[in-house]
C-alpha cells in the first residue's frame, strides 16, 4: 500500500502547470471569446509540440505511454486554467480507448488523427453535442447499440450556443458514409463512459481549486469596515468549506485513475464516485466563490465566471452527480460484496 | 528502479496481518456486550478488555515493542482498526491515552517518562482523562487560568478543569497549566500529568446527553504533583498541546473504519426498510457510502505520504470537519428510516436504541477536539492565508 505519486507522475503535472500558466491566461481565453475562436490553434500546436496530445498513447502508437494517474494530474492542471481546447475530455479519451475500437474504426482514426495531434470529436448519449466539430478530422459517434466513425464532411450539423463561450457545440442532424460496428460495443461503451466521467472529474478538481484560489486572493484584497473581508469568520468559513470538499474529492479521483490503470473490475463504480465527489466540490466552489466576491462576482469583467461557466458545463457532461448517484446506488443495492470496511481496496 | 511506485492495494504481509488480528478477535472478543464505559461497572469491564488486548500485544500496534506495541506502520494500524470496527469490538476506554498522550510522550517524553507511563497505558493500568478546557477556556484554550507553582520539586496546582473526558473514573489526567503566573495567552503554559487520586483533587462527574457521566469537572486545591510529571520544559506546553491536538484531529482519533462500518449498517437498515423509503433516502445512502469511502482513501493517502516523510499539520482540520458532519448525517438518515420506531428504547427496539444513542453522540463530533468553527478558522488562516 503506497498511495503516493511517483516522481515521474509529479513531473508531468509540474510541466503542464508551468506551460499552461503562461499559455492559457484569462486574457487569452477572453480574446478567443471576442474573436469567436475559442479554440486557439497556436496554443493547440504548442501543446502538440510538447508531446502532450498523444501523451497517453502507447509508444508504438507514437505517444509517451503516460499512465492514467499521471494523466489525472495533468488534466487537473488543464482544469485549473479552464483550457478551452478539449484535450482532456476528447483527445485523451480517444487515445485511452484506441485499442478497444473495432478494427475498421481504429484504422480510420489512425488515418486521420496523426498520432493524436489532430482532433477527433466525440458524441455520446452522455455528451450529445460534440465540441469544436468544425476543427475535427473525424467524429466518433456512440449511440445505444453501436459505434460509428464519420468524416466531418459527411456530417450535417448546426452550431448551437453554450453558456460557456469557450465551448462551441454542434447538434448533429444527419450523417452519411459512416463506418459502423457493434463489435466489442459493451466494453467500448463502458470504458468511454468511465473515462469521460473521470476526465471531467479531474477537470472539475482543477477548476474548483482555481475558484478557491481566486476567492482567497479577492477577500484578502477587498476591504470593508476598515479591514480585509477575509478576516471575517463568515467569509473564512465559506472558503474553508470549499477546501474541505476539494480535499475529499481528490483522493477519489486519484483512486479511480489508478483503478483504470490496473483494470480493476470496480473501475466504473470508482469513476462514478470520483465524478460524484468532484461535482459536489465544484458546486460548492461556484456558489461560495461568487458569494465571497460579492457583486463583483456577478460581473462579466471579473475572471471568476470563466471558471464557473466551464464548471457548470462539465458538471453536466458525462453524467452529473444525480446520474452518478444512480450508478452508485444500483451497485450498492445489487452487489454481492459487502460494500463496507473491507471493500475499499 | 521506482521506489515510490503507487500501489493502492495490500501486500501479502499486510493480508497475513489482517488474518492474524481477525482470528485473535474471534477468539478473544467478550462473549457478552460490555456495559457502557461511562458506568463504574462498565468502565472496569472496558479496563479488563484493554488488559486482554495488551496480552495479545494489540494495544497500539504502531508503538515500539518495548512499550507493548508491535513496531508496525500506519497502514497496519488502519488494517487493525478495520478489523476492530468490523466486529464492533468494545470502545477503547483508554483512547485519550493510547491515541493522544501516547504519541505525545513518544515525541516529547524523557526515557523515564516513557518507561513509567507507556507500558501502564498499554496495559490499561492507567486510564487517562483529558484536561484541557476550563470554565473560561473552551475554544479559546490560551485563556487557561489553572496555575501550577513550582515549590521544592513539586507543582502546587490550583484551579478547575472541565469537560474532561473519562475523568469520572480515570486514573490520570493530562493537560495544560499556567506555570508562569505573569504570563499571558499561550506563553507560560506547561504540559503536566496528574494522578486523579491525589489529596486536594475533587472530581465532579457531569451527566451527558445520554444521562451517563462521560466527562467531569476536576477541581484542584493545593494539589502537589512531582516536577518529573512535566512533559518537555516549563513554558513548552502550548507547542506540545498543539501536537497532541494534531494527533486527535488527524489520523488517530477517528480512523475511517468507524464511518465505513456505520455506512454499511445504514445500507443494511435501508434494505430492510426499503419499501417505506423515498428516493431522498437513497440519495443519503449514496452520500454516506461516497463520503466514508473518500475519507478512507484520504487517510490512506495521508498515511502513505507520512510514511514517505511528509508531516501532517493544519490539514488535519479538514478531516475533522468532514467526518463529524458525515457521522451526523448518517445517524440522522438512520432515524428517518426508522420512522416512528426511532424513539424506542432497547427493550422495544434494540436497533433503534443503538442508532439514537449514536445519533446523540454524533452531535458531539462537531464540538469536541476543537469545534468545527475553530477548525474552519484554522483552515482559512493557515491553509488559505487569510488574516486573523
Amino acid at each position: 500500500m503506497k498511495f503516493v505519486f511517483t516522481e515521474d507522475q509529479l513531473q508531468f503535472q509540474d510541466t503542464m502547470r508551468g506551460f499552461l500558466s503562461q499559455e492559457c491566461t484569462p486574457d487569452s481565453i477572453r480574446s478567443g471569446w471576442v474573436d469567436k475562436q475559442p479554440l486557439n490553434q497556436q496554443r493547440w500546436n504548442a501543446i502538440a509540440e510538447l508531446g502532450v496530445l498523444g501523451a497517453n498513447l502507447s509508444e508504438e502508437d507514437g505517444g509517451l505511454g503516460v499512465d492514467q494517474v499521471a494523466l489525472a494530474l495533468m488534466v487537473e492542471e488543464m482544469g485549473y486554467v479552464a483550457l478551452p481546447e478539449p484535450i482532456a475530455e476528447q483527445s485523451f479519451l480517444i487515445n485511452d480507448v484506441l485499442h478497444l475500437f473495432p478494427d475498421q474504426i481504429q484504422d480510420a482514426i489512425r488515418a486521420e488523427f496523426n498520432e493524436g495531434k489532430e482532433y477527433i470529436a466525440v458524441s455520446h448519449p452522455q455528451n450529445p453535442h460534440p465540441v469544436f466539430l468544425s476543427e475535427a478530422k473525424g467524429l466518433i459517434m456512440i449511440d445505444e447499440t453501436s459505434c460509428h466513425f464519420v468524416k466531418p464532411s459527411d456530417v450535417s450539423s448546426e452550431l448551437i450556443k453554450s453558456n460557456d463561450p469557450s465551448r462551441v457545440l454542434s447538434r448533429i442532424l444527419g450523417v452519411k458514409n459512416t463506418i459502423s460496428s457493434d463489435d466489442n460495443f459493451q466494453q467500448l461503451n463502458q470504458e468511454i463512459n468511465s473515462r469521460g466521467t473521470l476526465l471531467t472529474a479531474s477537470l472539475l478538481l482543477g477548476l474548483s481549486q482555481k475558484m478557491l484560489d481566486l476567492s482567497s486572493a479577492y477577500v484578502l484584497d477587498r476591504n470593508q469596515f476598515g479591514k480585509p473581508i477575509g478576516s471575517f469568520q463568515a467569509v473564512k468559513h465559506m472558503l474553508a468549506d470549499i477546501a474541505v470538499a476539494i480535499e475529499f474529492a481528490r483522493p477519489a479521483v486519484y483512486r479511480a485513475s489508478y483503478s483504470l490503470l490496473e483494470t480493476n473490475p470496480k473501475s466504473a463504480l470508482h469513476c462514478a464516485h470520483a465524478k460524484y465527489m468532484a461535482v459536489k466540490a465544484a458546486e460548492l466552489a461556484c456558489k461560495n466563490s461568487i458569494q465571497a466576491h460579492g457583486a463583483m462576482g456577478y460581473t462579466w469583467e471579473m475572471d471568476l465566471h470563466i471558471y464557473m461557466r466551464k464548471s457548470w458545463s462539465l458538471m453536466a457532461c458525462w453524467g452529473n452527480d444525480d446520474y452518478q448517484q444512480n450508478i452508485i446506488f444500483n451497485t450498492l443495492r445489487s452487489s454481492d460484496d459487502e460494500l463496507g470496511v473491507l471493500y475499499t481496496f | 528502479m521506482q521506489i515510490l511506485k503507487m500501489k493502492i492495494s495490500f501486500t501479502e504481509e499486510q493480508n497475513t496481518f489482517r488474518q492474524e488480528i481477525r482470528s485473535w478477535l474471534v477468539a478473544n472478543l467478550p462473549k457478552e456486550k460490555l456495559k457502557s464505559l461511562d458506568t463504574k461497572e462498565g468502565f472496569e469491564q472496558h479496563r479488563e478488555w484493554e488488559k486482554t488486548l495488551n496480552s495479545g500485544n494489540w494495544s497500539m500496534v504502531t508503538w515500539p515493542k518495548e512499550y507493548g506495541g508491535r513496531g508496525l506502520n500506519l497502514i497496519e494500524w488502519l488494517i487493525f482498526e478495520e478489523e476492530y470496527y468490523r466486529v464492533e469490538a468494545p470502545t477503547r476506554v483508554n483512547q485519550n491515552g493510547v491515541f493522544l498522550l501516547g504519541p505525545t510522550l513518544m515525541e516529547f517524553g524523557t526515557d523515564d517518562q516513557k518507561n513509567k507511563f507507556l507500558n501502564a497505558m498499554a496495559s490499561g493500568d492507567h486510564i487517562w482523562a483529558q484536561g484541557w478546557s476550563e470554565p473560561g477556556a473552551g475554544s479559546d484554550m490560551a485563556a487557561i487560568r489553572t496555575t501550577a507553582v513550582l515549590e521544592d520539586g513539586f507543582f502546587v496546582i490550583n484551579g478547575q478543569k472541565t469537560w474532561s473526558s473519562r475523568a469520572a473514573y480515570a486514573d490520570y489526567t493530562f493537560g495544560l497549566f499556567r506555570t508562569d503566573l505573569e504570563s499571558e495567552r499561550h506563553h507560560g503554559l506547561s504540559f503536566i500529568l496528574a494522578p486523579l487520586d491525589l489529596p486536594g483533587i475533587t472530581v465532579r462527574p457531569i451527566p451527558q446527553l445520554d444521562g451517563e457521566p462521560g466527562f467531569a469537572e476536576i477541581y484542584f486545591d493545593d494539589v502537589r504533583v512531582p516536577v518529573e510529571n512535566m512533559i518537555g520544559g516549563e513554558g513548552d506546553g502550548w507547542k506540545i498541546a498543539m501536537a497532541t491536538a494534531g494527533f486527535e484531529r488527524g489520523l488517530m482519533l477517528r480512523s475511517p473504519a468507524r464511518f465505513q462500518q456505520t455506512a454499511a449498517k445504514l445500507l443494511s437498515l435501508y434494505l430492510e426498510n426499503e419499501s417505506q423509503c423515498s428516493p431522498a433516502i437513497q440519495a443519503k445512502i449514496v452520500e454516506a457510502w461516497a463520503k466514508s469511502e473518500s475519507y478512507a482513501l484520504s487517510i490512506y493517502h495521508t498515511a502513505s505520504k507520512m510514511m514517505s516523510g511528509a508531516s501532517i499539520g493544519s490539514e488535519s482540520s479538514l478531516g475533522k470537519i468532514f467526518w463529524s458532519e458525515l457521522d451526523y448525517m448518517m445517524h440522522e438518515t438512520a432515524l428517518k428510516i426508522l420512522g416512528a420506531s426511532a424513539e424506542l428504547d432497547e427493550e422495544q427496539h434494540q436497533n433503534a436504541a443503538q442508532w439514537i444513542k449514536g445519533f446523540m453522540f454524533s452531535y458531539a463530533g462537531p464540538i469536541y477536539a476543537g469545534t468545527n468553527e475553530i477548525q474552519k478558522n484554522i483552515i482559512a488562516e493557515r491553509l488559505l492565508g487569510l488574516p486573523r
